[in-house]
């Protein structure tokens, strides 16, 4: 069946297969016998002749242009340009359609032509990858090349106009078929001879012009709109018209053309930016968080363009916070309740804020952090004096916000058996430390807050006034989930296992014997619990004092190797009183039980002052305080003690002022006496006496300059040498859970380890350190 | 802040009228214990003895707190150690680490 070699010509062949060429190039239906009879053909022509494949390919060239030229003279025909660009469309799309099929038969020429061929081919092969057959076929680039060269090239100008022009009619309101603008892009990317870059003449004609017109539309527009219709109706119209172009340029244009949106972001917003700025500052005060949000949508699409929003809505909290704080003042700074509700109320609104207008934007959410840590941490309301005591002269420390003091305060409202506490359910109660620590986050100075947890914890513990012991363990893990510091929160852990110690002990003394029904004992692990010298010294009533060495006797049999020291300021009882009235059970403190039990001798007798120190042997403070909460205890309409001459402060007290029991002391309950009755006189008396109080702000600031030195020490150990910033930088995210050192407290401990040659300056940089082992 | 006085309630349980102006009902009375040691810091670990030893903080971090098995121990030079830090220094060196004297336990904390 083979024929020899050059047996079949292209010449014979070609009558055959040129009618199927041009049906399809003229899309008329090509039947199947035919459609592969052109198949075999070329194949054979390829195979057969050698300059088969060439003159194919030259006289398909022929027919093509042919082809084109006709659709040309259609094309050219109309006069119009709606017109012309209708008819070119139209013509494309069919055009275009065939570039898909007429070289499919052909596909065999490829490699018949490959290295042979001239120009072009072989590159197309190299540079094309296999990603789509159609681009790199020699046929369709043929049909594509022609088409450029015919048509396009010539007339490309007018259809651009055109398309731009129906763009413009689009946006203005009017409908039309936008297969014509397509169609156009098309011809664009399509016909782009630029191998490397089959996107250059499209982005250079078809996607410039668009975004000029673009632009030429909205500069003219935009100030129209904002002039008549005001800056609020502005930003909806610029809302609209982006997400709008969006949508058209997502028709129009190829994928990843962003420069139109850029441009319209340039004159829509950026050229009203300082217009629609202006409004921020008043939508924020009116919290206007619909407003504030289409602000922020517009806002986001211009680099740095919310700066001035978050700077807006920073200062805006700030002064808003601390206005309601100063407006507050009278009843924050006497009620920690009223202070921390008023606080979690200012968080609530403006964390609000933040979510509706910006969606909890992060850089929104730092803002707003940052506006709380100025309120919280202010101090024109009220201000905690931490003084560095007589050892240290001169200095004053700056002071400092009350907030975690009165946050530790509501802590132990909460924990402690309080009014507000058994209000409270206990998810209630849960949800209200849960605040407490979310306002935490926001205190600088930590470790003011962990002092006075400390000591109301121990109070709490010490009295057994813990509302719900489940509670305050929670707190403790709580604490540490906050990030308080392990060492701080651990001691708290101890204390709570320390109290179970006790318990047991306790528990064991009480059946040891049977005569200790009145006592109850607490003895504590001092490294849990004390501090060195918060001890006060008393001289117990006989009634007490003979109980000392009995449990000391009973410690000894238990433990040894210890010594007890009698914490005598912590420890409280029940004592009753009677009088012509009746009788009264007062839970006291044991200081309170030392000056009452110097009646007992000698009931109706007024003692001095002086006689009391004598009889007590309690330190004038002490002794001060202690009697002003029995002459002049809250909320009783009777004190229990009476005394003379008059004095406004327990300071008045004078050595000769003299006291007395008030023998018609009784409760009063509504109205009427009580002859009957409990009360309890301890108050805020147990645990901080006058010393301990001067010495815990003292010895926050000490502890918080041991803190920096180890803290700058542990930082050059292991970067032996650092600049000053760096170094300042570490140091405060170091202590960050505990307090934010001062820049002055810095240098202070900066220079006192050098002095002591823990450190030196770097010789040719007096800003940069090195660590001397 | 004011602090209630805690609500004025009936007292139960009368008893006989007493002979003094007060008599005592109950007394919860607070110590602190400490160990009974010269110096309060173990000159082997730098913790203080009323602390758990270095070990065992690492140890057991969970539960060391409140627990009382690391105790001290004192030599009969009278100087005092963690009893847990002592006894792996022994194991190098039969002597106190203070005085030099050869160790010997004079007593043990409990
Ligand atoms: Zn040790
Ligand atoms: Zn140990
Ligand atoms: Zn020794």
């Amino acid at each position: 069946m083979l024929k020899e070699k050059g047996q079949v010509k292209f010449e014979e062949k070609w009558p055959y297969m040129r009618p199927v060429v041009l049906k399809l190039l003229k899309q008329e239906p090509v039947s199947q016998p035919e459609w592969q009879e052109l198949f075999y053909s070329v194949h054979l022509v390829c195979l057969w002749d050698e300059k088969g494949p060439a003159k194919i390919r030259d006289h398909l060239h022929e027919d093509i242009v042919q082809f084109i030229k006709q659709a040309q003279v259609r094309v050219l025909a109309q006069r119009e340009e709606q017109a012309l660009l209708k008819a070119y469309i139209a013509e494309w799309r069919k055009f275009f359609t065939q570039c898909n099929y007429l070289p499919t038969p052909f596909r065999q020429l490829e490699s018949a032509l490959q290295g042979k061929s001239a120009s072009g081919t072989a590159s197309v092969q190299a540079s094309g990858t296999k990603k789509n057959q159609h681009d790199d076929s020699i046929v369709r680039k043929l049909m594509l090349d022609s088409w450029n060269e015919s048509i396009f090239s010539d007339i490309k100008h007018r259809l651009q106009d055109s398309a731009m022009k129906l763009v413009q009619a689009e946006r203005n309101g009017e409908a039309f078929d936008s297969q014509l603008v397509i169609g156009v892009r098309e011809s664009y990317v399509n016909l782009c001879s630029n191998t490397e870059d089959k996107m250059q003449i499209y982005r250079e004609n078809f996607e410039a012009a668009y975004i000029q017109s673009t632009e030429t539309f909205y500069r003219l527009k935009a100030p129209e709109q904002l002039t008549i219709n005001g800056v609020q109706a502005y930003m909806k119209y610029a809302d609209n018209k982006l997400r709008e172009e969006e949508a058209r340029a997502q028709r129009y244009l190829e994928a990843g053309s962003n420069g139109v949106i850029q441009c319209c972001v340039k004159v829509l917003v950026g050229n009203a930016l300082s217009a629609i700025l202006a409004e921020c500052a008043p939508l924020i005060r009116g919290g206007e968080t619909d407003r504030l949000h289409l602000m922020f949508r517009l806002l986001e699409r211009v680099p740095d363009g919310v700066l001035p929003m978050l700077r807006e809505l920073e200062s805006h909290i700030t002064s808003a916070g601390l206005a309601d704080m100063v407006a507050a003042a009278d009843i924050i700074t006497q009620d920690s309740e009223k202070y921390v509700e008023r606080l979690l109320e200012l968080f609530r609104k403006f964390s609000g804020l933040v979510k509706d207008a910006f969606s909890d934007d992060p850089r929104f959410l730092t803002a707003r952090d940052k506006a709380f840590k100025t309120v919280v941490n202010d101090t024109t309301v009220f201000r905690l004096e931490l003084g560095t005591g007589k050892n240290s002269g001169t200095k004053v420390v700056a002071p400092e916000s009350k907030c975690p003091e009165l946050l530790a305060n509501y802590c132990d409202m909460l924990l402690r058996r309080t009014p507000l506490s058994k209000r409270l359910t206990s998810e209630e109660i849960e949800l209200r430390l849960r605040d407490v620590l979310l306002v935490l986050k926001y205190v600088a100075n930590k470790d003011v807050f962990m002092r006075y947890h400390k000591a109301h914890l121990t109070r709490r513990l010490i009295l057994d006034a813990s509302a719900d012991s489940e509670k305050e363990e929670d707190m403790v893990e709580w604490l540490r989930e906050v990030g308080m510091p392990a060492d701080y929160v651990n001691k708290l852990a101890r204390m709570f296992q320390d109290i179970k110690v006790s318990e047991d002990l306790n528990g064991q003394f009480r059946a040891s014997t049977a005569r200790h029904d009145a006592i109850n004992i607490k003895i504590l692990n001092a490294g849990a619990w004390a501090r060195g010298s918060e001890r006060v010294t008393v001289s117990l009533p006989l009634e007490l004092e003979d109980y000392i060495p009995e449990i000391e006797e009973f410690y000894k049999k238990k433990h040894s190797g210890r010594k007890l020291q009698w914490y005598h300021h912590m420890s409280n009882g029940t004592i009753t009183f009677a009088n012509s009235v009746g009788r009264f059970d007062l839970d006291v403190t044991t200081f309170q039980m030392a000056v009452l039990f110097a009646w007992n001798q000698r009931p109706l007798e007024r003692i001095s002052y002086e006689n009391l120190r004598l009889a007590t042997e309690l330190p004038d403070a002490e002794l001060r305080r202690t009697l002003w909460s029995l002459v002049a205890f809250p909320k009783l309409k009777r004190q229990l003690l009476l005394f003379q001459p008059t004095a406004s402060a327990p300071k008045d007290f004078m050595e000769h002022t003299v006291f007395w029991i008030n023998q018609d002391f009784a409760l009063v309950k509504n109205g009427k006496l009580q002859k009957r009755g409990k009360i309890n006189l301890i108050g805020r008396l147990q645990l901080s006496t006058e010393r301990s109080q001067l010495e815990d702000n003292q010895s926050i600031v000490q502890l918080r300059i041991l803190r920096t030195q180890e803290a700058i020490i542990k930082i050059l150990k292991m970067r032996k040498r650092i600049s000053n910033g760096a170094l300042q930088a570490e140091l405060v995210d170091i202590l960050k859970n505990m307090f934010l050192p001062s820049k002055k407290m810095i240098k202070e401990q900066l220079e006192w380890l050098i002095e002591h040659k823990y450190m030196k300056r770097d010789d040719d940089d007096i800003n940069t350190f090195i660590y001397m082992a | 802040m004011s602090e209630d006085p805690e609500n004025v309630e009936k007292m139960e349980g009368d008893s006989a009228k007493p002979d003094r102006m007060f008599t005592l009902k109950k007394w919860n009375a607070v110590a602190m214990w400490s160990w009974d040691v010269e110096c309060d810091t173990c000159a082997i670990c730098r913790v203080q003895v009323m602390d758990a030893c270095l070990r065992c903080q690492a140890e057991s971090k969970r539960d060391f707190y409140g627990k009382q098995d690391c105790v001290v121990v004192w030599g009969e030079c009278n100087h005092s150690f963690h009893y847990c830090c002592m006894s792996l220094w022994v194991k190098q060196n039969n002597r106190c680490p203070l005085c030099q004297q050869e160790w010997s336990i004079q007593r043990m904390g409990k």
